[in-house]
């Protein structure tokens, strides 16, 4: 990647962070847990595709390696919620 | 036969080594295990789990967040360097080092703030899995700092070229890899409360 799109990536990843914890005071408590899981997704796909590179790799890897926060958010939403 | 990813699919590339990825996946499927036990258990013993994060500070955990995060992107910006063929990548290697320092430096306060208080990872079934996740991660942390000091070594000496840079790029995966998990560790210890 160019030094411009890893820079970019890092301030995105910084701004989700941030919205992170503001994103706690929102008023109901199933709203915040979807909000941060996604925030959380938000950061888990700028480093695959991003830091790891993963964005023209072979797909397999790619699919493989941005499922797994999918499959984690998804489980913790599930556990939290049902 | 070759087992480089470039033979297996050759119009796409996958940085770093072969075995390296199947190392992360190793380690991801670890965490998952660990990651899903304590959603579980929080959503089982809600109450526990929130009186336990009281002793908890979030600004604690965003800052975490982002001395990693800096850290993955200067050695993200390492690799981008030897394959420019541009000097510095022992200097950002080291400036990563020093912001996985600052990691290290942080959890241990976190830590020792916890061991004060007698939280410890026999205190209750929250600091347990707390210790045994925040933990095992830290330990991945340490880990990479070793790797980390070693690549910056390398470097400079001149070990990394833009033809031969694959041990620089499975060192650098696997420190993205510590970043990936930590955000996802971040909200499910510090910040998500369970409940319908």
């Amino acid at each position: 990647m160019s030094v411009r799109a890893l820079l970019a990536c890092w301030v995105a990843l910084v701004l989700l962070s941030l919205a992170t914890v503001v994103s706690l005071g929102l008023p109901s408590a199933r709203d915040t847990l979807l909000v941060l899981l996604l925030l959380a997704l938000g950061k888990a796909w700028l480093i695959v595709d991003g830091f790891m590179e993963l964005r023209h790799a072979p797909w397999p890897w790619r699919a493989l390696m941005l499922a797994w926060p999918v499959t984690m958010a998804g489980g913790v939403a599930g556990a939290a919620l049902l | 036969m070759s087992t480089s990813p470039e033979a297996l699919l050759p119009n796409r590339r996958l940085p770093g080594d072969l075995a390296m990825w199947w190392f992360i996946l190793a380690e991801i499927t670890l965490f998952s295990i660990l990651i899903l036990a304590f959603a579980i258990t929080q959503r089982l013993q809600p109450a526990l789990f929130a009186a336990g994060r009281q002793a908890l500070d979030a600004s604690m955990g965003l800052a975490l967040t982002l001395s990693l995060l800096t850290s993955g992107l200067l050695v993200a910006l390492a690799v981008t360097r030897v394959r420019q063929a541009r000097a510095g990548v022992s200097a950002l290697l080291l400036a990563a080092l020093g912001s996985a320092c600052v990691y290290v430096w942080l959890k241990l306060s976190e830590y020792a703030h916890l061991l004060a208080l007698g939280l410890d990872v026999e205190h209750d079934t929250f600091f347990t899995l707390y210790w045994l996740l925040t933990g095992l991660h830290f330990l991945h942390v340490l880990l990479g700092l070793v790797i980390i000091a070693w690549m910056a070594v390398r470097a400079w000496r001149g070990g990394y070229h833009a033809g031969n840079c694959s041990g620089l790029e499975s060192g650098a995966l696997y420190w993205h890899m510590v970043d990936l998990v930590w955000v996802l560790l971040f909200p499910l210890v510090y910040l998500i409360e369970a409940g319908p």
